[in-house]
């Protein structure tokens, strides 16, 4: 048989919610940064305890200006300079009449970044995850509350981690193998 | 135990100021996942589903029959003619694409609002946003007449060195409705993710672990997850709430920028944009009320949702009531002998009937909506919705047939009467909407598990719940 698999971390189950943010504020405090809570619903308290740079703005804004400014393009590139029609001798660049079309451009492009810039940055689709092999953690969209702690943390160590996520009200815990 | 604990702790009294009305007490976290999932991964349907799918189905078949004889034939075999050249298909077209509405205000702009009652309506209304959007498209495409070369309207590279015509808002049309049923779609599907999740963890068999663990995407529900999602569904409802007022207000630039008396006018996008929330809001609440029932949802989608879409009903409804009458009153105050000539003959002429329906149907029905009785009595509120959606599908009709029957010259004046044909588009589109919804219903999470959640009174650190 091979060699026993690289650890991926060692997750813990909390019975509610209350548990669950006191552990992770613990394991803030005593300095491990590689980890992550996994609940049914998104609890607001966690953003301060496992802080994290959202970029999904910038992007958004930027593809909405990609999308505006290339609604322009389109619309004077073909009325005015591939396509010219006079019709009623208005100006071929009648620009009050792109408005409609560069803001629903404006707003597909912002809207398709958000969405899969979304996907990109939770690193979505993944269908295969090692946390899925705890049996426990099907809970996790239901009513379970888990803290994992990864091995990649510079803390992280197999024998003290578990032994410190125990002592946190954790109703069990687990030691998760990488592949 | 788990959910004994929880149970217990929703047991209390509830505290002063608590919102107790928007889920039912007793809900703990996992029987909202199983309330919801076992609905999907139930192998049984309710029986009336299943006799509204028969009758659904039927519906589609003749809508299928239809555009077949239509494609073959040619728009001839509606009553459509010169010059009453839109009549139904951009009746309905204008119908569905309103209802469609109601759905993203709740999603949306409640979202933002931070209104938590939305919580759980706002899935089936986003569905019904889809489902309305898809049977609107139907008809400018089928209204061609060739619809088998609809992507001409599309600018894109071609041998016949022609391009679309960027001046007309039957080109702004094309570019709204589709950014609208795009955005809808992603919004819709981003939401339903975590509940696909819940789905995928509590499926029996191979395939629906496989089907529904697809759709999760691999959702784990990390606290980045949520933020990320949370990130995404407000970015896109912020999108999406201009988008909606855009999306009919440019429908009713499809009229308002031809110079027919009747149609000219400024008043029409936000004469549009609230007779669409308002038609969608009946809507929601047609579909909301036999599927509360049909489920047992009563602890989930209480009496409360149902009597604040009535509310939201009322006020649209003012706000189109306010529309009727300044519209007459402008055409009045205008002097223009033509624009006086459509008031009188819309409410004389040929089509009165039509018009004073309208102002029974949409005006003076829905006011029983001021009586609380009437707001909280399902039975009371289904018929009203009833009233308004037909009542919105005949002002729609109103304003098509009646402005363009009579215009500018009296020799080109000709009278329209709707074929079988076109009845059967009609009813065959209500069938399709009717079908995907049940199909909906059978197969997706219809009530956001994860956010019904957020509303319980033990869901935040220090048993507080979300305000």
């Amino acid at each position: 048989m091979s060699a026993r698999p690289e650890p991926y971390g060692v997750a813990a189950e909390f019975e509610t919610p209350d548990d669950l943010v006191n552990a992770a504020r613990a394991a803030r405090e005593r300095g491990y940064r590689r980890l992550e809570a996994y609940t049914p619903y998104p609890i607001r308290e966690l953003d301060d305890v496992l802080p994290m740079t959202n970029y999904l703005p910038m992007v958004v804004l930027a593809a909405g200006a990609v999308g505006g400014f290339g609604a322009f393009y389109l619309q004077f590139g073909i009325a005015a300079l591939v396509y010219p029609l006079n019709i009623g001798g208005r100006p071929l660049n009648s620009w009050p009449q792109w408005i409609p079309i560069i803001f629903e451009l404006t707003v597909l492009f912002a809207a398709c970044a958000a969405f899969f810039g979304m996907l990109f940055f939770a690193g979505f689709p993944a269908v295969y995850h090692p946390l899925f092999r705890i049996p426990s953690f099907r809970r996790v969209s239901d009513n379970g509350f888990f803290l994992c702690i990864e091995a990649r943390d510079p803390r992280f160590d197999a024998v003290e981690t578990p032994r410190f996520l125990r002592s946190l009200a954790a109703t069990s815990v687990w030691e998760v193998d990488d592949e | 135990m788990r959910v004994d604990e929880l149970q217990r702790r929703t047991a209390r009294p509830p505290e002063p100021g608590a919102h107790t009305t928007i889920v039912a007490p007793g809900t703990t976290f996992h029987s909202v996942t199983a309330q919801i999932t076992d609905i999907v991964l139930s192998r049984s349907v309710p029986d009336p589903w299943f006799w509204t799918f028969c009758v659904a189905l039927i519906a589609v078949l003749m809508l299928l029959i239809g555009v077949t004889v239509l494609i073959s034939t040619g728009i001839g075999i509606f009553g459509t003619n010169i010059p009453v050249a839109w009549a139904f298909p951009i009746t309905n077209f204008v119908w569905w694409i309103g209802i469609g509405h109601a759905g993203t205000l709740i999603s949306a702009i409640l979202l933002l609002l931070n209104q938590p009652w939305r919580n759980s309506i706002n899935r089936f209304a986003e569905a019904m946003t889809i489902f309305a959007v898809a049977c609107a498209g139907l008809f400018p495409l089928l209204h061609l007449g060739r619809p088998w070369v609809a992507y001409w309207i599309f600018p894109y590279p071609n041998t016949m060195t022609v391009q679309p015509q960027f001046r007309s808002p039957l080109v702004w049309d094309v570019f709204a409705v589709s950014t609208y049923f795009t955005v809808s779609l992603l919004f819709w599907y981003l939401g339903m993710v975590p509940d696909f999740a819940s789905i995928r963890d509590r499926s029996k068999t191979g395939i629906e672990h496989a089907i529904y663990g697809i759709l999760a995407l691999g959702w784990r529900g990390a606290s980045r997850h949520w933020r990320w999602h949370r990130s995404a569904s407000t970015l896109l409802a912020g999108l999406a709430t201009p988008l909606v007022l855009s999306v009919h207000t440019v429908v009713s630039f499809d009229f308002t920028i031809a110079i027919l008396p009747g149609w000219h006018s400024t008043i029409f996008p936000p004469y549009f944009v609230a007779g669409a929330i308002y038609s969608g809001f009946a809507m929601v609440l047609v579909l909301a009320i036999p599927v509360r029932r049909w489920y047992h949802l009563e602890n989930l989608l209480t009496i409360r949702h149902l009597e604040n879409c009535g509310k939201l009903m009322l006020a649209t409804g003012l706000v189109l009531a306010y529309t009727y009458v300044i519209e007459p009153f402008t055409s009045w105050y205008s002097g223009d002998k033509f624009e006086m000539f459509v008031v009188h003959n819309r409410a004389t002429g040929p089509y009165a009937w039509a018009f004073w329906s309208v102002m029974v149907l949409n005006v003076a029905f829905p006011q029983l909506l001021w009586f609380k009785r009437f707001r909280t009595d399902t039975r009371i509120l289904f018929l009203l919705s009833i009233d308004v959606l037909v009542g919105m599908w005949l002002e729609r009709y109103m304003i098509i047939v009646s402005a363009l029957h009579r215009d500018w010259m009296p020799s080109s004046w000709a009278n329209f009467v709707a074929t079988g044909w076109d009845n059967a588009i009609l009813y065959g589109s209500g069938g399709l909407f009717v079908l995907l919804f049940l199909l909906f219903l059978r197969f997706c999470p219809m009530i956001s598990a994860s956010e019904v959640r957020e509303l319980l009174p033990f869901s935040r650190p220090g048993g507080g719940s979300v305000k």
